[in-house]
């Protein structure tokens, strides 16, 4: 009497640790066959590359010129000029007015006396004003704003300091800060969308170039299949085909951005120093690079999943 | 047991299976026969899941493989081992790599896959040839390549599909004879072809198609 077949003999590595094999194998062969064809290879990781660099250099760009303007800047403050005819009694119930709003820190009450003695030593021209008549600046108030008010916030305490009766103007001495803090976050916006968009492009390029490589390999997922594998299986190749891209991408793309730094530090650093500034131009640094290389990775994997799950269901042995 | 239950499978233009039930004991060794168009490779296409039934059931080892889905078709897959008349081995690869493919989707040490697979090329007498390409072998050395392949991981199954298709006659016997040494040692063993001088030569149970109809060979 025959003694039946008992299936598969020795028994196979527990699951946990077959299922590491199977991921080593899969990383190890799809490296190897991407450096089989470098070509290839590196047109995937140029396209990546671009696709990353063009956003991180546009963020680097703006990080920097953020880190030296904050050295320029000086907390919010306005200037409110008061009537030519406002006594100082009036300058100083219009200052108690303004000092009890809740958005606003302090304020100093500059006398017009004193503003044209402080005009006169600045200008050399103390002679010249002496002959003057009548002094013809205003008091003014300098009101500095609580910390951390937003553009609108400004806006609005700009608004009720002109509608306060006896003041005749009222300048924003930061307005510049506040229109470069403007230019640096639509920058960011920008650059934000410009990413988006590069990085979807990256995303139909490797998804497509994951279609190829499936399609290319057809025959040999037919049999695996056949022969007992299953769909995760199947596809644990081409995902590690998609990481390998997005990572290799990623670095070509940090290796791109740290290119054009270079070209680009020697001006910038130069200009720098004729306004006096301590900063230097700085580029992505190591966690900049370990960023892109996470990035080009996720991105890769997202492609190849999308792409091979929906291609490898379809793919069945004939 | 393999259970086939009054099965059919219908297409749009023909029906390729009619009304088929057959029964193939644990550890038997059958060959399927008929024209070309009889339904031997839709036989082997429902056993491997490759089709299902229009009606009827299938049933192996007491499973109802209409209920086998999902990712539980490769588990159930890798229960058989199977042999093409066209080998389908991956010519990327070598012989040893190709040979070891089955037991390295079922996961076993890289050891156990060195020691198996060479075992089992000893057996195809293809020892010494692990590292050729499979493309610069003959037609009979590509076909014991995939036998080996179909019988490394030691099935319970070996089903086979015109495996001497392409062979002359004396590489023909040498492969049946191969399959009947499988057997013997207890692996149920399902031949599909077409070549009756060869196959009546041998002492194993003749199912024969027609039409797709089973005309022969139903009983045990």
């Amino acid at each position: 009497m025959k003694k039946p077949a008992t299936g598969l003999g020795t028994a196979p590595r527990p699951t946990l640790v077959s299922w590491i094999h199977h991921h080593r194998q899969a990383a190890s062969g799809s490296l190897r066959r991407a450096f089989r064809l470098p070509v290839a290879t590196g047109l995937t990781w140029l396209v990546v590359g671009i696709a990353l660099a063009l956003p991180a250099s546009l963020l680097v760009i703006l990080q920097n010129i953020e880190a030296v303007t904050s050295d320029m800047r000086s907390p919010a403050r306005f200037s409110v000029l008061l009537e030519v005819g406002a006594s100082l009694s009036d300058a100083q119930d219009i200052l108690k007015r303004v000092e009890s709003r809740v958005d606003v820190q302090d304020v100093t009450l500059i006398p017009q006396d004193q503003a044209l003695a402080r005009f006169a030593a600045d200008t050399g021209l103390v002679g010249m004003l002496d002959s003057i008549p009548d002094n013809p600046l205003p008091h003014t108030l300098l009101v500095n704003p609580i910390d951390n008010v937003e553009s609108e916030g400004l806006a609005q305490l700009a608004r009720a300091l002109e509608a306060v009766r006896g003041v005749d103007q009222v300048v924003f001495d930061t307005l510049w800060q506040a229109r470069l803090a403007g230019v640096l976050q639509s920058g960011r916006r920008l650059a934000m969308g410009i990413g988006l968009l590069m990085m979807m492009g990256a995303v139909l390029i490797l998804a497509n170039t994951i279609r190829l490589a499936i399609d290319a390999r057809r025959d040999e997922i037919a049999v695996i299949k056949l022969i007992g594998a299953d769909d995760a299986y199947a596809r644990r190749p081409f995902l590690y085909t998609g990481l390998w891209s997005g990572f290799g991408g990623g670095l070509l793309g940090a290796i791109m951005v740290g290119i054009f730094f270079i070209y680009l530090a020697e001006p910038v650093n130069q200009l720098l120093q004729l306004y006096d500034s301590d900063r230097r131009f700085t580029g992505l640094g190591i966690m900049g690079v370990m960023n892109m290389m996470f990035l080009g990775g996720a991105l890769g994997l997202f492609s190849a999943w999308h792409a091979a799950t929906s291609q490898l269901r379809e793919l069945e042995p004939r | 047991m393999i259970e086939f239950n009054r099965v059919s499978k219908r297409y749009a233009d023909h029906d390729a299976l009619r009304d088929v039930s057959l029964t193939i004991a644990t550890g038997e060794m059958v060959f399927l026969t008929g024209h070309s168009g009889a339904g031997k490779t839709t036989f082997l296409r429902f056993l491997m899941l490759l089709e299902r039934a229009s009606m009827g059931t299938l049933r192996v080892d007491g499973r109802d493989t209409a209920r086998i889905k999902g990712r539980n078709i490769g588990r159930y897959r890798g229960e058989f081992g199977i042999v093409f008349q066209d080998h389908q081995l991956l010519y990327d690869r070598s012989v040893l790599e190709n040979v070891a493919l089955p037991l390295e989707i079922a996961g076993f040490r890289p050891r156990d896959i060195q020691r198996r697979t060479r075992a089992a090329l000893d057996k195809v007498g293809l020892l010494g040839r692990e590292k050729a390409n499979p493309a610069v072998l003959s037609g009979g050395e590509q076909q014991r390549v995939g036998i080996a392949r179909a019988v490394v991981a030691r099935p319970r199954f070996l089903i086979a599909d015109e495996p001497t298709g392409n062979l002359d006659p004396q590489l023909s016997a040498e492969i049946m004879g191969l399959f009947e040494a499988f057997n013997r040692v207890g692996v149920t063993v399902i031949v599909a072809s077409h070549d009756l001088a060869l196959i009546s030569r041998l002492r194993h149970r003749i199912v024969t198609l027609k039409d797709g109809r089973l005309v022969a060979g139903a009983g045990l």
